[in-house]
């Protein structure tokens, strides 16, 4: 299994909208609205690198996506 | 379905409230009406209890479509039902252990004193004992909001459940706060740390944990009952075994719904902590009020006192647990830090060194622009800015850091 951060920067205006679509993607995990040089960040979940092609692919084509930055977890340790 | 991680805990937590309140009505009723000894309620309660409990996860376990019931309405770490694994055993011992300790304490209380009513509340104390605990063991000291926040709950909710009929012995006392209490956070941690044990590389299911708790329970509870008999020459287990049989519609409607209050409370503790979990929890005296004036006008209960006095302490206390409960809601931060570490410098010691930081609750070592992702959660900026910042500022491998605050936050259940 490939767990992943996508991060994102939105163009202004379009996060509520934006954020309903991510929300029906199956493959992602959580979804947090940040403060920051990114606007959002999102955790995904997939089983292969394809798959992880096909979710950033979808993140990229809702309305208002700007940029995506992914960072594929290699080791994590977690409460 | 994607729902803010916040919400599900508190609907967790209320809905394990609201089920207790409606289990200690049942309890009500049996206690008064159809099993009088408290020992043999204790016995029969975890003997029908297992019995209950294996057949709903039973039927829990029943796929539909590749997924069984339980995955799709109760847990979605549930499977089916499964022996407990080798690394879970310790922990279902302690935490029977505790149950069954938690159990007898208070059965011993309604036995030898006279209208205990007055003491139980007290055992509200857990809360805190909790708080302690976590602050000693876990890597998450509580902070001064956690700690008035349960201070204020727990007081809110002795205030909200105490009854002035019976007489405060040191005794009775002595057996909440040195037995029962403590029992309840042996058992409350331990069904946390099996919660948060992953079974094969995934998230350890609450219903699993639950039954075999009551399992591991009702072991504990038939060898200390046993030996009591054995020395004070009684016969409880005996007449367990018979009200089981006698009674058991009445048993098996109380344990099958107890059997989904801890269900819920358990989820809900593989979310929040201990404390806070127990905290929310101590809403049931809230819930429990409908329920007692109900009992009441059947006269199953001695009637609700209208004395002014006892009615405004009442009101005081549900003022306070409102109070605690919307403090805990509304003062938690998280936060995620992009980490860069300098070049030549090992990721693992950092990535070890970032770990020990109290506050901190992921660590992600990524390939991409950034070296780690690290997750992190405070009650205040200030306490992120003191235990947090500053101790990154230590790592001498980290050569920048990004803060990002999360304002907003779905998580997948």
């Amino acid at each position: 299994m490939i767990n992943a951060y996508i991060l994102i920067t939105m163009s202004p205006g379009n996060a509520e909208n934006a954020i309903k679509e991510m929300r029906k993607i199956e493959n992602v995990d959580k979804i947090s609205i940040v403060a920051g040089e990114f606007d959002i960040v999102v955790r995904v979940h997939v089983k292969t690198l394809d798959k992880l092609l096909k979710v950033t692919n979808e993140l990229q084509m809702i309305n208002g996506v700007k940029k995506t930055t992914t960072q594929v977890i290699e080791k994590e340790l977690a409460l | 379905m994607k729902i803010r991680r916040k919400y599900l805990f508190y609907a967790l937590a209320f809905t394990s409230a609201i089920i207790s309140a409606v289990v200690s009505a049942i309890d009500a009723t049996i206690i008064t009406r159809y099993i009088t000894n408290p020992w043999t309620f204790g016995v029969s309660c975890f003997i029908v209890g297992t019995l209950i409990s294996f057949f709903i996860i039973l039927f829990f376990s029943i796929p539909i479509r590749g997924k069984s019931i339980g995955t799709r309405i109760i847990d979605p770490s549930f499977r089916r039902l499964r022996l407990f694994r080798k690394e879970e055993l310790k922990y279902h011992i302690l935490a029977g252990f505790g149950n069954s300790l938690l159990t007898i304490g208070y059965f011993f209380l309604l036995k030898n004193f006279e209208d205990p009513s007055t003491v139980l509340p007290f055992s509200l104390i857990s809360i805190l004992y909790l708080v302690a605990i976590e602050s000693i063991v876990e890597k998450n000291m509580p902070t001064l909001i956690e700690v008035q926040s349960s201070l204020i709950v727990t007081f809110g909710a002795i205030l909200g459940s105490i009854s002035l009929t019976g007489t405060i012995s040191l005794e009775a006392l002595a057996i909440v706060f040195i037995v029962i209490s403590p029992a309840w956070v042996l058992f409350s941690i331990y069904q946390r740390k099996l919660k948060l044990l992953k079974i094969d590389k995934k998230p350890n299911d609450a219903l699993n944990i639950r039954f075999w708790n009551v399992v591991f329970s009702c072991l504990f509870v038939v060898i200390i009952v046993g030996m009591y008999d054995f020395v004070f020459e009684e016969n409880h287990i005996l007449s367990g075994i018979t009200a089981s049989i006698e009674h058991f519609n009445w048993i098996a409607l109380t344990m099958g719904v107890t059997f989904f209050a801890y269900v819920f409370y358990i989820r809900a503790l593989g979310i929040g902590k201990a404390s806070v979990t127990q905290a929310v929890r101590a809403s049931t005296v809230l819930f429990a009020i409908p329920f007692s004036l109900m009992l009441s006008y059947f006269n199953i209960i001695p009637p609700f006192s209208t004395d002014p006095t006892m009615i405004l302490i009442k009101m005081i206390g549900t003022v306070l647990v409102i109070l605690g409960i919307v403090s805990f809601a509304l003062t938690l931060f998280k936060a995620y830090i992009f980490i860069n570490v300098k070049p030549g410098c090992s990721i693992e010691q950092t990535m070890n060194e970032i770990w020990n930081i109290h506050g901190v609750t992921r660590v992600a070592a990524t390939a991409g622009p950034y070296d780690f992702i690290v997750k992190i959660r405070t009650r205040t900026l200030v306490k992120g800015y003191e235990r947090i910042i500053r101790k990154i500022e230590e790592i001498k491998s980290i050569k920048n850091y990004k803060w990002e605050s999360v304002l907003k936050e779905w998580e997948k259940i």
